[in-house]
């Protein structure tokens, strides 16, 4: 595992709690506690309020495809093996719009409005990237 | 008493090609002594050189926002210099930041120059700044996305909320490049495509084929600017800004609720009009510097030229290539000229102020009195619509 070539996630130390949640299978939104709404990308302050009483709530994993493409060329080298890769933003019914890949399925199955889940693939010991199936 | 305002009376440009051997620092003298001496002014009368940030090439962005242009070119009257980063609409924050030099009164002339050199840059160290600079690097960059996978994603929500085909998209690129192949300074000049050519070229994102995407190559170019007042002196050389608006999105594409930026292409225009006194049915010409052909469609939509979701049967219809009743992007945008980095809008100022003058050859729009011009940074994050004409208002 201590091979993997491509780009880690460059996290923040208020993220931690993110990537330390996809290392245990889950997949946590930040919260603000103060005005009750949810966050992507989690943040140090509530970008509504500014208060910095965030929690984490867990999502469902459930997701549907907002927009997608799918890239045969035109990546950096390290990415040259995954090819073709299924870009796609997803949005979550807690509200929050996430970029991903689609994962498990071909890229002429993919489809605007398809309903998918996540799967949790560890890349590194200390790190594991939320990607998406069809349901 | 003229409004105070920004006009510009002198501007000069080299060819966009990707030539190693044209260094950035022969393109900058080029460019810079070009547009003073398209001016007819004397070297010394430039109050404030204000820089267009060359990207990705950090020893050049050194010399240009510590000093060196003045200094080499012996601009003995320079009391300023100052640079402006704001991606693709660096040009537009130099000219804004030069407005407020020129109103202040201690400064008439300010020198606006641009230079880009990526023929000499591994097209890896390309792919990654443009996949990490304008994108967000914990949440996109890990999943492979480039700046087309990017522009991609935006393009196939596009098409799935108009209903606008990947032809009528494409026909998008055939009008840009027929501009570019009338228009010297593109690096296809003379070289026009067809329908089938963009339809059959290889796929990069789904929809993006191979030429709807940017060719990456080395340009530049400068303007003189001055006041309202002064501009006068100069006669039908000089071309006024009339009015100026600027919506700001996101910074990360999938943070924007306003995916297409119709609303900030609508509302960023209206400023513009508003300041300007004029409609939109007043341009002759509207200049979209969006990179990708969906921005073609939905900034026509959002200057209320056509309805939500028409914009690319605009195209399709042939309306805003050479020859059509609403030409649009004479300059061609990046993917009718080549990508210049920053350097893009400083082409679209140029090729702005060549049509209002009367100097753009065999695209010229005839009896071009207003133009529209949009300019963005980064992944899109903002519009920044200026209108200009031919006398102040």
């Amino acid at each position: 595992m201590s091979e993997y070539k491509k780009p880690l996630p460059e996290i923040q130390p208020y993220s931690q709690r993110f990537w330390d949640g996809t290392r245990e299978h889950k997949l946590l939104v930040q919260h603000c506690n103060a005005c009750d709404t949810n966050i992507f990308y989690p943040r140090r302050d509530c970008p509504e309020c500014w208060s910095q009483d965030l929690g984490w709530i867990e999502a469902s994993g459930r997701a549907t495809v907002y927009t997608y493409s799918v890239t045969y060329e035109g990546v950096e080298e390290k990415f040259v093996e995954d090819l073709p890769i299924i870009l796609a933003w997803i949005d979550l019914p807690e509200g929050i719009r996430m970029h991903t890949n689609l994962v498990e399925c071909e890229p002429e199955d993919v489809q605007i409005g398809m309903e998918v889940e996540v799967v949790f693939r560890p890349i590194t010991d200390d790190i594991t990237l939320p990607f998406f199936r069809p349901v | 008493m003229t409004k105070p305002g920004l006009a510009v009376v002198g501007i000069a440009e080299v060819p966009t090609r990707r030539d190693p051997e044209r260094t950035r620092w022969n393109i900058l003298l080029d460019v810079c002594m070009g547009a003073i001496n398209d001016a007819g002014i004397d070297k010394n009368l430039i109050g404030a050189v204000i820089s267009n940030n060359p990207m990705a090439q950090p020893s050049m962005q050194n010399d240009m926002s510590l000093g060196k242009i003045p200094e080499v070119m012996g601009l003995k009257g320079c009391r300023d210099i100052a640079i402006c980063n704001a991606g693709g609409a660096s040009t537009t924050n130099c000219l804004r930041l030069a407005e407020q030099h020129i109103a202040s009164g201690q400064v008439d002339f300010v020198l606006i120059p641009h230079t880009t050199v990526q023929s000499d840059m591994p097209p890896q160290d390309l792919i990654n700044f443009f996949a990490t600079a304008p994108l967000d690097k914990q949440f996109e960059y890990p999943y492979g996305v480039s700046f087309n996978g990017s522009m991609g994603l935006i393009t196939q929500r596009y098409m799935y909320e108009t209903g606008a085909t990947e032809e009528e998209l494409a026909s998008v690129t055939v009008a840009l490049r027929a501009w570019g192949a009338l228009d010297p300074l593109s690096i296809f000049y003379g070289k026009t495509v067809s329908l089938e050519d963009v339809m059959n070229s290889r796929m990069i994102s789904t929809p993006l084929k191979a030429k709807e995407c940017n060719l990456l190559a080395d340009g530049g170019g400068a303007m003189v600017v001055t006041s309202w007042e002064k501009a006068k002196e100069f006669g039908d050389k000089a071309v006024y800004k009339l009015g100026h608006g600027t919506r700001f999105m996101s910074a990360t594409p999938m943070l924007r609720e306003d995916v297409f930026h119709r609303q900030s292409y609508r509302e960023s225009s209206q400023d513009a009009l508003a300041q300007a006194g004029l409609s939109i049915h007043d341009m002759d010409l509207r200049q979209i510097y969006g990179a990708y052909p969906y921005t073609q469609c939905s900034a026509l939509e959002g200057y209320g030229v056509c309805e939500d979701g028409h914009g690319a049967k605009l195209w399709a219809e042939g309306r805003c290539g050479p020859g059509g009743d609403l030409p649009c992007t004479t300059m061609g945008d990046a993917t009718g000229r080549g990508h210049t980095g920053s350097g893009v809008s400083m082409a679209f100022y140029l090729d702005t102020i060549r049509q209002l003058r009367g100097e753009a050859g065999e695209r010229q729009v005839s009896n071009c009195e207003h133009a529209i011009l949009t300019t963005s940074g980064g992944s899109v994050m903002n519009t920044c619509t200026s209108v200009f004409g031919r006398a102040p208002r």
